[in-house]
């Protein structure tokens, strides 16, 4: 594997950092503000599109864990792995861009409402994920248990969710928005999406060339073949 | 289906009376979650505790000692390798786990027939208004907590790790339990409150939901 990016990731990443600047000139001077809110509701073109990428970086996880207690390959747990660490990525940004705006249409940063509540309480599940990584050595084990963590932890995700809304909820359920509104919230899904899954990949490439530089280099040492996990996390 | 419940008691039966005769466990466990109420009671000041708080401090307690529970009753299997005697055993490995949640299910309840009467003791909490509707909230969940967490002490305690992972690992895909649970109990303790239907569901959909994937996970994870 080449060291230099490839010309068709340097054009995915063009192609990303275009559409975000695109849609940040969509939001300064195309979107009207809110009535009630003013500008600061703008961060929900932002925030929403995060949160279902959030969504779909947990379900990631899920699928690449079922996929390496299914197949037993490491292929997985470093595909599982690239997805939590971009879930975490996302769901710190959810919960960022919630507590601004809490702050502005509440007046504090934070309330236990029943979704900033769920924003946490996911955040919390998928940082575990990278903390139980980070605290099994050998990696075939580490792969089980981060198998079975992923999947529990999504499985969890709606009972999470429902447990939340047992509390009392001030937060917008539904959203009205004018059609220009929609639109901008439309096209920033674009860049959002992209740049979420072009960070798995990347980070998925990295671990598999680290991967195997150490397998290139363990066969160095081990004429035989003889195959040593590294410490990847 | 009788020889499958047969076989899960044997199991339970063994770790119970490993558990009798050394006396590791649960003396040690119910001491601690006794210190944590009176730590907890004293830091919230006890005087004027919510029926919320109080459960929720009851709560804190249960889940110390639960994960002690969940981690005591595995690595006896890890010594002298026994694991590996129970995996050879003609057993479906659906059966070790029920018989490994059942021991769980049996120390956590002994656990909290001294702890939930202490709490209720040094809180004043008053729960003559449906006894039953307790005890029947108090099972459920301790069910559901030891359906993860005895998933997750196999899969943990089989490698050298650090300690305090199971309890990272098990609290937060807890918190939707503790939730409705606290919920549940906290409106018990207030007269004239309604039955809340959907945390009942919340708490219900746990049990079955990681009953089942854990069983079904199980066999997956177990290795000597």
């Amino acid at each position: 594997m080449s060291k230099q990016p490839t010309l068709l990731v340097r054009a995915y990443w063009a192609a990303a950092v275009l559409a975000l600047a695109a849609a940040i000139a969509v939001v300064l001077f195309y979107t009207p503000d809110e009535v009630t809110m003013g500008p600061v509701q703008k961060i929900f073109y932002l925030h929403l599109p995060m949160a279902i990428n959030t969504f779909f970086a947990c379900l990631l996880v899920f699928v690449a864990s079922i996929g390496y207690l299914w197949q037993r390959s490491l292929w997985w747990d470093d595909l599982a792995a690239a997805g939590a660490k971009v879930a975490v990525l996302l769901s710190s940004g959810v919960l960022a861009t919630g507590m601004i705006w809490a702050r502005s249409a509440w007046g504090q940063w934070w309330t236990w409402s029943p979704r900033l509540t769920f924003s946490l309480m996911l955040w919390l599940l998928y940082v575990v994920y990278l903390v139980v990584r980070t605290s099994v050595e050998s990696g075939q084990r580490r792969a089980v248990v981060s198998a079975v963590y992923g999947i529990t932890a999504f499985l969890d995700v709606p009972l999470v969710w429902l447990s939340a809304r047992l509390m009392e909820d001030i937060h917008p359920s539904s959203v009205t928005l004018s059609g220009q509104m929609r639109v901008t919230l439309t096209l920033w899904f674009l860049p959002v999406t992209l740049m979420a899954a072009g960070l798995v990949l990347a980070r998925f490439n990295l671990t598999r060339r680290i991967r195997e530089r150490g397998l290139t280099m363990e066969r160095r040492f081990h004429p035989t073949g003889m195959q040593v996990s590294q410490g990847v996390a | 289906m009788t020889s499958v419940l047969r076989q899960a008691l044997l199991i339970a039966v063994k770790d119970l009376r490993i558990e009798s005769r050394s006396r590791q466990t649960l003396g040690l466990v119910v001491v601690l979650g006794i210190l944590i109420v009176t730590v907890l009671g004293l830091g919230l000041g006890s005087q004027h505790m919510s029926g919320s708080a109080a459960t929720a401090v009851l709560w804190v307690a249960y889940l110390f000692s639960g994960v002690l529970c969940f981690e005591k009753t595995m690595t006896v299997e890890r010594q002298d390798g026994a694991m590996a005697g129970l995996l050879l055993a003609p057993l479906d490995r659906g059966v070790i786990y029920l018989g490994k949640l059942l021991s769980n299910l049996a120390l956590m309840l002994a656990v909290a027939a001294v702890i939930t009467p202490v709490g209720v003791l040094f809180f004043g909490f008053d729960l003559s208004a449906a006894p039953l509707a307790f005890f029947a909230i108090l099972g459920m969940s301790m069910l559901g907590f030891a359906a993860v967490g005895t998933l997750f002490a196999a899969v943990v305690s089989s490698s050298r790790l650090q300690g305090g992972l199971l309890a990272m690992v098990v609290f937060p895909i807890t918190l939707p339990l503790v939730i409705a649970s606290t919920q549940l109990t906290a409106r018990l303790s207030q007269e004239g409150q309604s039955w809340n239907g959907s945390a009942f569901a919340v708490l219900l959909a746990f049990d079955v939901i990681f009953l089942v994937a854990s069983w079904l996970a199980f066999e997956w994870v177990i290795e000597p």
